[in-house]
């Protein structure tokens, strides 16, 4: 989904930044088992971060607004389990009515020690690429004005912007295809500085910027 | 109030028995391991966390040589002080100076520096900080305390993609005799997210 409420970057009326003092890591210990099933179950899931954030953002937009954020980490696990035919939607409701169900083992999971060392390691989405780069630092470019349908990483507050390319990330893998298991499409990343006053008016301070990274389909050069 | 505060609420049980239910049929199913679980989570709770970017931070401001080679590869000097991983495959580091104030958001998610920060505040993950800090990222930062002149940049770092950024805080005036451990102490998580300055 692209243009719902999850794009939030310029959207006015949440109020005040709540900030709580000493905060907890997590609140509840639904919380911290929602966070660790998350982590270890993706791979046995063989789903990429890119596909659970385009279902995340795919809830209804008033949905998305009144879960909290591991409310939605939680609906996003269940939908994924039910999806891909781990549990039924009947079973799951059948354990948390506290009644057994009949549960076969089909796969191994990730051991705690493989799980803590792929933490530590992780996983770069860079990707060496042979075209090349259609844009170079000190460039002026502008943000495509696109509407997909599906997955994208180009917020909305940019479309139709000028910017100037600061940086040059390399080949990425390309979220707008990886999400729909599409292909992982590498794309050249570029960072792109706006001025607050291109994207917001007069009325922003001219001396303001903002540094977004965007790939390569979502740029044309400024004409 | 705003919708966005579920994280301050105790959770209504059904929440509990949700995750309660989806744990037993993932751990019978061979999905996930209880005690990868109960590692990953702890790891956050007591491993990693801003305590890692301090430390990264104090060692920028008393090593020129180290803090070249943050600016320059911020996971591979990272790394040297043992912090990597997950959500910090890409780190890059950026530098307040006198003339630009550095502040990270994700306007689309959430994403975060895990390595170097831990996991992020709830106030980071509100509506109200994702879509203001683009807009008005001065009217934000009064709202932590802090004033930047209107004639320095105010530069805000939108992590669409999978770079992730640290803010390299300005050192605070009158520390020179500190040692690298004591500068870490004054290095907040706000600091190096841009919410906040490091103070004496």
């Amino acid at each position: 989904m692209t243009n719902s409420v999850h794009d939030m970057g310029g959207m006015q009326g949440f109020g005040v930044i709540d900030r709580e003092e000493n905060e907890p890591v997590f609140h509840a210990e639904w919380q911290r088992k929602t966070f660790g099933m998350m982590m270890t179950s993706l791979g046995p899931f063989q789903v990429n971060l890119d596909h659970v954030r385009s279902r995340m953002e795919s809830v209804p937009p008033s949905t998305y607004l009144e879960l909290g954020y591991y409310d939605k980490w939680l609906l996003t696990l269940e939908e994924l389990a039910i999806d891909k035919n781990v549990i039924s939607k009947e079973d799951l409701a059948a354990l948390m009515a506290g009644q057994d169900v009949s549960l076969t083992r089909d796969t191994d999971p990730f051991p705690a020690e493989g799980m803590l060392a792929f933490l530590a390691t992780g996983a770069t989405a860079a990707r060496q690429i042979e075209t090349p780069a259609a844009f170079k630092v000190g460039d002026t470019v502008k943000a495509k004005n696109l509407n997909p349908k599906g997955h994208t990483r180009l917020p909305r507050y940019v479309r139709g912007h000028m910017g100037l390319v600061i940086a040059d990330a390399g080949g990425q893998i390309y979220p707008d295809t990886n999400a729909t298991f599409s292909g992982e499409g590498p794309e050249r990343l570029y960072t792109v500085q706006f001025h607050a006053t291109e994207l917001w008016g007069n009325d922003a301070n001219p001396k303001d910027t903002v540094c977004v990274d965007l790939w390569e389909p979502y740029l044309e050069a400024a004409s | 109030m705003p919708h966005d505060s579920h994280d301050h609420t105790d959770p209504p049980s059904d929440l509990a028995l949700r995750v309660k239910a989806l744990e037993t049929a993932l751990t019978r199913k061979g999905y996930v391991d209880p005690e990868a679980i109960d590692a990953v989570v702890d790891t956050f709770e007591t491993k990693v966390g801003p305590r890692n970017g301090a430390a990264v931070v104090a060692k920028a401001w008393t090593d020129p040589a180290f803090k070249q080679r943050l600016l320059d590869d911020a996971s591979a000097a990272c790394a040297e002080l043992g912090f990597s991983g997950q959500q910090g495959e890409q780190l890059k580091a950026v530098e307040n100076t006198d003339a630009v104030h550095n502040m990270v958001v994700c306007t689309l998610c959430s994403c975060y520096p895990w390595p170097v920060l831990g996991l992020p505040p709830s106030w980071y993950k509100s509506h109200a900080y994702r879509s203001r800090a683009v807009i008005e990222p001065r009217a934000v930062l009064q709202e932590f305390g802090v004033d930047i002149p209107e004639d320095k940049e105010v530069r805000v770092w939108d992590s669409t993609a999978e770079l992730r950024y640290l803010v390299l805080p300005a050192r605070p005036d009158g520390t020179d005799d500190l040692s690298e451990d004591a500068l870490a102490e004054l290095v907040s998580r706000d600091s190096m997210i841009g919410t906040g300055v490091a103070q004496a």
